[in-house]
């Protein structure tokens, strides 16, 4: 039990009756690379909250490296890090007083990763932060997360205002931090083809709800469209078992289905006496078919 | 040495197998070749290392690749350098699928389909 990083039963919190995050339960255990995606208001930022002891749950419980998240220790905060989505960077310091700052806080800071990564991330550190574009703070601000080297790293957006070069070099680098598998990362973002790169691990967040939790590659193996072409008029009320979306006209129907696997397509294509085609989707278009 | 496509809906894994597995079979990778290592691939490719990792497993399960402790994964010894035709062929069976499926919604015939796949073969031997 010790050993998972993140555990969390039935977390959930409500707000003036509305409830932001609703049963929520999860046990993560050291090396995954977590996509956290939904839409605005799908409660991302709350979970976050409620995980790094920054809100109270109304009912529930989580807890982080085995300490509770409403008490979590110095010692249990040293090991995460945190890339909040707007920035809490003093505008009146420049990048290496903001650093300096954080790294005196910090007694596992390690000045030579900060130092090459500012290099190649290209922040330019000898400038007030207020002078500095969203981008450049970003950066900065992921900068300040990174440099104790934490065993669970928690980014909320935190390549939107990302060129796309920078945005490569950014996930590149979260990457060599996944690579020993040793290292956690929770990683929520709207640039769906980003965590498909990165996330080993999917969370779907819908209203509040966790309603898919498990391997991207899973994920992009079960929920699939089929398409059907028939030499007949096919039935207009026709469904799919387990269909999201779908789509019949004339001779041709398109579904998007979930917990899809090979064996099904054999048997459906006798049953519609049709071809059956089956086209993988990427994550976007599963993050769409999860919302219809 | 790998053509990865995160968003083509396929999982990442799956197509690093098929491409290692052509390759291998081709002869372009030869018994005892080493592969990029885990690390190495994800960073490079920015996909994540487990995904890479899967594959590796998979085709070592296969019997395709030999993993050395310390040292990175090798094609495994002792394999045929090509494997037999059908086998090949069977390997290319997940491509011409969808390409008769779209030459179908274009309402191509299979004649018309082989002179095309015929040009462009002749294309790239020139």
């Amino acid at each position: 039990m010790s050993d998972s990083v993140i555990r969390a039963q039935s977390l959930t919190r409500s707000i003036g009756g509305r409830t932001v995050l609703r049963d929520f339960t999860v046990d993560v255990p050291a090396g995954q690379v977590i996509g956290l995606v939904g839409k605005n208001g799908a409660g991302k930022s709350t979970l976050f909250d409620l995980l790094l002891g920054f809100a109270l749950p109304t009912s529930g419980q989580s807890s982080v490296f085995g300490v509770d998240s409403k008490a979590l220790t110095a010692a249990a905060k040293a090991r995460i890090g945190f890339v909040p989505q707007s920035d809490e960077l003093v505008g009146l310091l420049t990048g290496t007083q903001q650093l300096g700052l954080i790294a005196s806080l910090h007694p596992g800071w390690d000045p030579s990763l900060i130092d090459r990564l500012s290099r190649e991330w290209e922040v330019p550190l000898d400038r007030r932060i207020n002078t500095l574009s969203g981008g450049e703070r970003q950066k900065l601000s992921t900068l300040c997360a990174l440099g104790h080297k934490p065993d669970l790293l928690v980014l909320d957006e935190p390549a939107a205002s990302l060129d796309p070069v920078a945005r490569r070099r950014f996930m590149q680098e979260i990457l060599a931090i996944a690579g020993d598998f040793t290292r956690t990362l929770l990683y929520a973002s709207h640039i769906v083809g980003d965590l498909e790169r990165v996330a080993s691990h999917i969370w779907v967040l819908r209203q509040g709800s966790l309603v898919w939790q498990g391997e991207l590659d899973q994920l992009k193996e079960s929920i699939v469209r089929v398409h059907v072409r028939a030499d007949h008029d096919l039935d207009r009320n026709l469904r799919l078992p387990n269909q999201l979306q779908g789509r019949v006209q004339g001779r041709t129907a398109d579904f998007t289905v979930s917990d899809w696997t090979d064996a099904q397509l054999a048997p459906l294509r006798a049953d519609l006496n049709a071809q059956v085609e089956v086209e993988p989707l990427e994550l976007e278009e599963i993050f769409l078919a999860l919302h219809a | 040495m790998f053509t990865l496509h995160p968003q083509s809906g396929v999982p990442i894994y799956r197509q690093l197998v098929d491409q290692i597995r052509r390759l291998i079979s081709g002869g372009q990778l030869q018994p005892g070749a080493e592969l990029p290592s885990v690390r190495d691939l994800a960073v490079t490719h920015a996909v994540n290392p487990m995904t890479v990792s899967k594959a590796y497993a998979l085709l070592e399960a296969e019997g395709l690749l030999q993993r050395n402790r310390g040292k990175p994964m090798t094609v495994a010894a002792g394999r045929k350098a090509q494997t037999s035709l059908a086998q090949r062929i069977k390997q290319l069976e997940p491509q011409a699928a969808p390409l008769v499926t779209a030459a179908r919604q274009l309402e191509i015939t299979e004649r018309d389909l082989t002179a095309l796949i015929k040009r462009t073969w002749e294309q790239q031997d020139e």
